[in-house]
C-alpha cells in the first residue's frame, strides 16, 4: 500500500473540503469535537470501527480512509478559476514571455530538455529520461478530451478573444487554434514527459518548484550552480507553443507533499485580457479543485487525481518514477510548417495524401533538434551514464503513427560524440596518428579574483578534444564550448586555418564537465555562469559578471578563446612548412603544378568541334566489336570531317589500333573513306560500326575498347 | 570513350587514408601525425620526419560504391588491392585489403612503401577486381582520383612545386650556370623537376624576390613574377613536347610524370576545343611535320600567359599604380 498522509492533517483538509467543521463532523458520528480535535492534532487516531463512520461521513469508502493518498472526492468539484480584471482597470496582465517565443518545437525541445535536466535527481546517478509524445485526436477521442477539460466552462473565454481577434496578435493565434480543433475536427497534443526528475514539489503557493511554473512567470529556481536557468524564461515555450494557450500538468514527486507524490494534477491557461459575461478576466485561468481557504473558495488550487481523471486528461505516467507530464493542447510548430513548405510540398505525395504530415514533420524536427543540442548531455561511456536520455513517439488516436525513437547523439554530431565518448573512456591521445583518434590539450583559463580585485584567483584547466569531422558533417571546424550542464553554449569557428587543413570538429570542456578534480572546478563554473545570458548562447560581458568581478573580466574568456583556437590550429593543422623557400613566397605560388582533376578539359571557344555523346557497344558473334555512336554538333559552323577511331586500351605503351570491317552511317552524316562528313544544319549524327576480328591482336573479351573522334589531317 | 566487355560498378571508389607510420633504420616505428596527410589535397607527405627512413606503412580505408555485394550481382570472389605505382620509377606495388566486416562495403588493410624505390611521387588507386562472366581479375571499379604518395615532401599539398634555387652565377660549381652570369634566370627543365635559378649575383633580386613590404615595390615585385613565371611555362612546354614517346605510329605518347601535368594545364589553351590527347597529337605533328609550328608559337605564347595569369595580375598592378597616382597629387 502507498505509504498515506498522517491522518490529522489529512482530515482536516477533507474537513475543509467538504466545508464541514470539526463539530459538525463529531456530531454526526456521535463524538465529542475534543476527540475529533485530538485526531486533528495528532495527539491520537480514531478506532477501526470509527474509522468506517469517518468514510460514511466524508461521502467516501473504508479504502480511502486508511490509504489516505488521494482526497474524497467528496470537495468541491474540479473546475476552472480565472483571474479576475483589476479594479483600476489595469491591463498588465498576460505573459509576456510567452509571447516572446515563436512557436517551434525545436525550441521547445531545447528548454524543456534544459528544465529536466537541471532538475534531474543526481543522488542515484542515472540519467534523466524526456519522452515526447505528439497525439493527435479526433472523432470521439477529441470529444471525451474535450469533455474531461470541461471545454463547456471554457468556450465562452475563448469566444470572447475570437471576437477581439483582429486587435491582437495572440487573439488571432488563438482564434486560428480553435477554429483549427472544429474545423479540421483535430488537436494535437504534444506531451512532455520527464522520469527521474525532482517532480514539480512544493507548496501551492509558497517558494517551490510548484509555484515557481504554475504560479509565477518569470522567476527561476534553481537547483544547483551548474543548472542553465530551470524553470524560468524557458517554461513560457511550453504555453507559446499551445495554440490555445492551455497547459496541463501531471507530476510525480520526489519528496512527498501533503503526505503525497503521485498525481499532483494541475492546469493553466494563458488568454489574452477578455470581457465573459460581464466579468473581467485579467489573462492567466488554473484548472483545478478550489481552495476552500481563498476569498469564496474561487481560486483553485492542485489537485490529488485518481488514475482515471489522469487517464481522461491524456496524462497516464509510466509507472512511478519522480517527475512531470506537461500535456501541451493543441500544439502548433509554425516554423516547422515554413521548413516543409520550403522542401516544395513534395512529402506530401510521398505520403499518399496521408494526413499525418505536419506530426511526421514535428517528429523528425524534434529528434534533430534534440540530438544537435543535446547530443553531448545524451553521451555517455566508460562508467558514466549519460545525463539525458531523450526519446519520441507520435500516436493518432492512440494508435502509434511512428514508434517510439530513442534520439541517438550519434546521429547528429558523430565526430564529437566520438571525441566526448573517448574522454570519458579515457582514450584520448596526445597528438592524432590515426584518422578517428580523438586528441585532447589542457588550455588555461584564469580566474579572476571577485570583487573587482587585480590579479588572478586561480587557474582551471579547460580541456579541448579534436577529432577529424564526418563526412556526413556540416558546419566544419567549429569549437562547441560548454560547461557542467553539457550544452553547447557557443559554437566558433577557428579562424585563419592553413589551406589544406582536413575538416575536424572539436569541443572545449570546461567547469565541471572537464571532471570534478580538476583545480577550481566550481569557481570556473560559476564564473561562466555568471558570463552567460539568458539566451545561453555565448559567454562574454554580463552585468553580474561585472558587478561580482570587474569590467574587465569578461577579458579572460577572450583569452581562452584565444588559447583553445591555437591549441586547436596545433592539433589540427599541420605546420608551415620550415624555412622559407629561396625566391621567396609569390614566386614559389606561381610556380606550382596543379595536378587538380579539373585541369585538362578542355577550353571552349565557342566554335566547337563534333564529339561523341553517346556510345553502345557489344561484342558480336564473330568476336567484333559492334559500336553505335552518337555525335553532338556544334551549332553554325562548318564542320571538319571526323575520322572514327577504334584502340584497345592499354595500361603503359600505345594503343593497338583496330581496322573498321563495316562503318555506315544511320542519321545526320555519310561516310567515305572512314570518314564521317557531316550534313549541315542538324544537331546530332548517329553512326554504326563493327571492327575487323583480323587485326584484334587478342580475344576481344578480354579488351576494353576505346572509341575517339579525331580530325582529319590538314587542319 | 571507354567501353568495357562486361558489366561493371559505375560510381568510383571512395579511398581514405587512416594512419601512416614509418620504419626507422634502427628497427622502430615512428607514427606521424595526421597532418603528414590530408584527405581534402588526397596526398601523403612522407617527407615530414625528414630522409631517415626505411619505409613507411599506409593505413588506408576503401569504400566500394553501392551495389558490390548484392545478391544478384553478374560477378563474384570479389577482392579489393591497393596499387601504388611509380612513373618515374616503373614500380608497381600492390596489397590486398580485406572486408572489414562480412557484407560491409568497407575495406581496410595497409601498404607499405620503400623508401628506396621511389625518388618522388607515386599514385595510389584502389582497384575492385572480381570473376565476371567466369574471366577472374576483372577490374569492375576503381578510385577516381588516385591519392599522391610524396616520398620526399614535408607537407601533403597536391599541387608539384617547381624547384627554384638561388645560385650565384658567377661562382656557382655548376659550371654550365656561370655563362649566363649576364642572366638574372634561368630555367633548366632537364632534371627530375623543373628547375628555376635565381642569379644571386644579380644585386637586390634575391632581396626584391624575398620581400613582403608594399607601395611600388610590391608592384615591381608582382609584375617581375608574372614576367617569370612566363618565361617559366614557355620554357617547361617546349621541354615537355620535345622530349615525347612516340608510339610506332608515329604518335606520341602521353607523359606521366610533370611533363604530362604541364600538357595538360597548357595544351587546352594551346589547342582549344578538343581532348588534351587529340591537342598533344597536333601538337606534335605540327613540330615535327612541314608546317604549322611557327604559327603555333603565339598560341603557346598565349598558353603561358593564361597559364602565369598575367592579365589578372597586371590588372592588379594598373589599378594599383592608378591609385598611388591619386594619393600623391591630392
Amino acid at each position: 500500500m502507498e505509504t498515506g498522509e498522517e491522518f490529522g492533517p489529512w482530515l482536516a483538509r477533507q474537513l475543509k473540503l467538504t466545508g464541514k467543521s470539526q463539530a459538525e463532523l463529531a456530531e454526526e458520528l456521535g463524538l465529542t469535537r475534543a476527540a475529533v480535535s485530538a485526531w486533528i492534532t495528532k495527539r491520537s487516531i480514531p478506532r477501526p470501527t470509527v474509522m468506517q463512520e469517518i468514510a460514511r461521513a466524508l461521502g467516501t469508502d473504508i479504502g480511502t480512509v486508511h490509504s489516505r493518498t488521494t482526497d474524497t472526492q467528496a470537495g468541491l468539484p474540479v473546475t476552472w478559476y480565472h483571474r479576475p480584471g483589476y479594479p483600476d482597470g489595469g491591463r498588465d496582465g498576460g505573459n509576456a514571455a510567452a509571447f516572446a517565443f515563436e512557436p517551434d518545437v525545436q525550441v521547445l525541445a531545447r528548454e524543456t530538455c534544459q528544465n529536466s535536466l537541471d532538475e534531474r535527481i543526481r543522488e542515484n546517478g542515472r540519467p534523466v529520461r524526456v519522452r515526447y509524445t505528439i497525439h493527435e485526436l479526433t472523432g470521439e477521442k477529441l470529444a471525451a478530451f474535450r469533455q474531461a477539460i470541461l471545454w463547456d466552462e471554457l468556450q465562452p473565454h475563448y469566444a470572447a478573444v475570437s471576437a477581439n481577434a483582429a486587435h491582437q496578435k495572440v487573439g488571432r493565434v488563438i482564434d486560428a487554434g480553435v477554429r483549427d480543433m472544429f474545423e479540421n475536427g483535430r488537436l494535437v497534443l504534444l506531451r512532455v514527459d520527464d522520469y527521474n526528475a525532482s517532480g514539480l514539489t512544493g507548496d501551492d503557493y509558497d517558494d517551490g518548484r510548484f509555484a515557481a511554473v504554475v504560479r509565477r512567470q518569470l522567476e527561476s529556481l534553481k537547483s544547483g550552480s551548474s543548472a542553465g536557468g530551470s524553470y524560468g524564461l524557458g517554461k513560457a515555450t511550453l504555453w507559446a507553443t499551445s495554440a490555445l494557450g492551455l497547459v496541463l500538468i501531471n507530476s510525480t514527486l520526489s519528496e512527498p507533499h501533503e503526505g503525497r507524490t503521485e498525481r499532483r494534477v494541475i492546469g493553466r491557461l494563458e488568454l489574452p485580457w477578455r470581457t465573459v459575461d460581464g466579468r473581467t478576466c485579467a489573462g492567466p485561468a488554473w484548472f483545478g479543485r478550489p481552495d476552500p481557504e481563498s476569498p469564496a473558495a474561487e481560486v483553485t488550487r492542485s489537485f490529488w487525481a485518481n488514475p482515471e481523471t489522469v487517464a481522461s486528461l491524456h496524462l497516464t505516467r509510466d509507472g512511478d518514477d519522480p517527475g512531470t507530464s506537461f500535456l501541451i493542447v493543441g500544439a502548433q510548430d509554425v516554423a516547422g510548417l515554413a521548413d516543409d513548405d520550403a522542401d516544395g510540398g513534395k512529402s506530401d505525395s510521398e505520403e499518399n495524401g496521408d494526413d499525418t504530415r505536419d506530426i511526421r514533420a514535428m517528429h523528425r524536427r524534434l529528434v534533430a533538434a534534440l540530438g544537435r543540442d543535446f547530443w553531448a548531455a545524451m553521451t555517455g561511456g566508460g562508467n558514466r551514464e549519460p545525463l539525458l536520455e531523450t526519446s519520441v513517439r507520435t500516436l493518432r488516436n492512440d494508435e502509434i503513427v511512428l514508434e517510439e525513437e530513442r534520439v541517438d547523439p550519434a546521429n547528429e554530431e558523430p565526430s564529437r560524440t566520438r571525441a566526448l565518448r573517448a574522454h570519458f573512456e579515457g582514450t584520448t591521445v596526445e597528438r592524432l596518428t590515426e584518422s578517428g583518434q580523438v586528441a585532447h590539450r589542457f588550455v588555461p583559463l584564469d580566474l579572476p579574483l571577485s570583487g573587482g580585485g587585480r590579479g588572478t584567483h586561480g587557474r582551471h584547466q579547460a580541456l579541448v578534444l579534436i577529432t577529424a569531422a564526418e563526412e556526413s558533417e556540416e558546419e566544419l571546424n567549429q569549437v562547441h564550448y560548454m560547461r557542467g550542464n553539457l550544452m553547447t553554449v557557443k559554437k566558433a569557428r577557428v579562424p585563419n586555418l592553413p589551406l589544406g587543413t582536413d575538416p575536424f570538429q572539436a569541443v572545449l570542456l570546461v567547469g565541471r564537465a572537464v571532471g570534478d578534480s580538476v583545480p577550481f572546478v566550481n569557481e570556473a563554473e560559476e564564473f561562466l555562469r555568471a558570463a552567460e545570458p539568458p539566451e545561453h548562447d555565448r559567454w562574454g560581458q554580463t552585468d553580474e559578471l561585472t558587478l561580482r568581478w570587474s569590467h574587465s573580466a569578461f577579458r579572460r574568456i577572450n583569452r581562452l578563446t584565444t588559447e583553445v583556437n591555437s591549441a586547436v590550429k596545433d592539433l589540427a593543422a599541420r605546420p608551415k612548412s620550415a624555412g622559407r623557400r629561396p625566391g621567396g613566397e609569390k614566386l614559389g605560388k606561381a610556380l606550382v603544378l596543379k595536378q587538380s582533376p579539373a585541369a585538362g578539359s578542355r577550353v571552349r571557344t565557342g566554335t566547337g568541334r563534333p564529339d561523341l555523346q553517346e556510345l553502345s557497344a557489344e561484342i558480336g558473334p564473330a568476336g567484333e566489336w559492334r559500336v553505335t555512336a552518337e555525335v553532338k554538333l556544334p551549332r553554325g559552323v562548318e564542320l571538319p570531317a571526323m575520322r572514327p577511331v577504334a584502340e584497345l586500351d592499354v595500361r603503359s605503351g600505345p594503343r593497338p589500333r583496330l581496322a573498321w570491317a563495316e562503318l555506315e552511317a544511320v542519321d545526320g552524316c555519310e561516310v567515305e573513306d572512314g570518314v564521317l562528313r557531316f550534313v549541315p544544319g542538324v544537331g546530332r549524327a548517329t553512326f554504326r560500326g563493327s571492327t575487323d576480328v583480323e587485326s584484334h591482336p587478342v580475344r576481344t573479351t578480354l579488351t576494353r575498347l576505346v572509341l575517339e573522334l579525331r580530325a582529319e589531317k590538314g587542319d | 570513350m571507354k567501353i568495357y566487355p562486361y558489366k561493371r560498378l559505375n560510381r568510383p571508389i571512395a579511398l581514405r587514408v587512416t594512419s601512416v607510420s614509418l620504419r626507422l633504420p634502427d628497427g622502430t616505428r615512428d607514427p606521424l601525425d595526421i597532418s603528414a596527410f590530408s584527405t581534402q589535397q588526397q596526398t601523403v607527405a612522407l617527407g615530414v620526419a625528414g630522409d631517415a627512413w626505411v619505409s613507411a606503412r599506409i593505413g588506408l580505408s576503401a569504400t566500394l560504391p553501392p551495389g558490390s555485394t548484392a545478391a544478384d550481382a553478374p560477378w563474384s570472389d570479389v577482392r579489393v588491392l591497393a596499387v601504388l605505382s611509380d612513373g618515374e620509377t616503373n614500380v608497381r606495388t600492390s596489397a590486398r585489403l580485406r572486408q572489414s566486416a562480412p557484407e560491409s562495403k568497407d575495406w581496410i588493410g595497409d601498404i607499405d612503401v620503400l623508401r628506396d624505390d621511389h625518388v618522388g611521387r607515386a599514385s595510389l588507386e584502389v582497384y575492385a577486381v572480381a570473376t565476371v562472366d567466369d574471366v577472374a581479375g576483372r577490374s569492375i571499379a576503381e578510385t577516381d582520383t588516385p591519392w599522391v604518395v610524396d616520398a620526399m615532401a614535408n607537407e601533403p599539398l597536391r599541387g608539384l612545386a617547381l624547384d627554384i634555387q638561388q645560385v650565384d652565377f658567377r661562382k656557382s660549381s655548376r659550371e654550365w650556370l656561370r655563362p649566363y652570369a649576364d642572366a638574372p634566370w634561368i630555367v633548366d627543365a632537364s632534371g627530375r623537376v623543373p628547375t628555376v635559378y635565381v642569379n644571386s649575383a644579380v644585386e637586390g633580386l634575391a632581396e626584391l624576390l624575398g620581400s613582403r613590404s608594399g607601395g611600388i615595390e610590391n608592384k615591381v615585385h608582382e609584375l617581375l613574377v608574372t614576367q617569370m613565371a612566363t618565361d617559366v611555362w614557355t620554357a617547361v612546354f617546349h621541354s615537355a613536347v620535345g622530349d615525347l614517346e612516340i608510339e610506332p605510329d608515329g604518335s606520341p605518347v602521353f607523359p606521366t610524370d610533370w611533363q604530362g601535368e604541364v600538357l595538360r594545364e597548357m595544351l587546352p589553351y594551346v589547342v582549344p576545343d578538343v581532348h588534351v590527347e587529340e591537342a598533344l597529337r597536333t601538337v606534335h605533328r605540327r613540330r615535327t611535320g612541314d608546317a604549322g609550328w611557327v604559327e603555333l608559337q603565339t598560341r603557346i605564347h598565349f598558353a603561358a600567359i593564361r597559364r602565369a595569369e598575367v592579365t589578372k595580375s597586371l590588372a592588379g598592378i594598373l589599378r594599383g599604380l592608378v591609385q598611388m597616382n591619386q594619393g600623391t597629387e591630392s
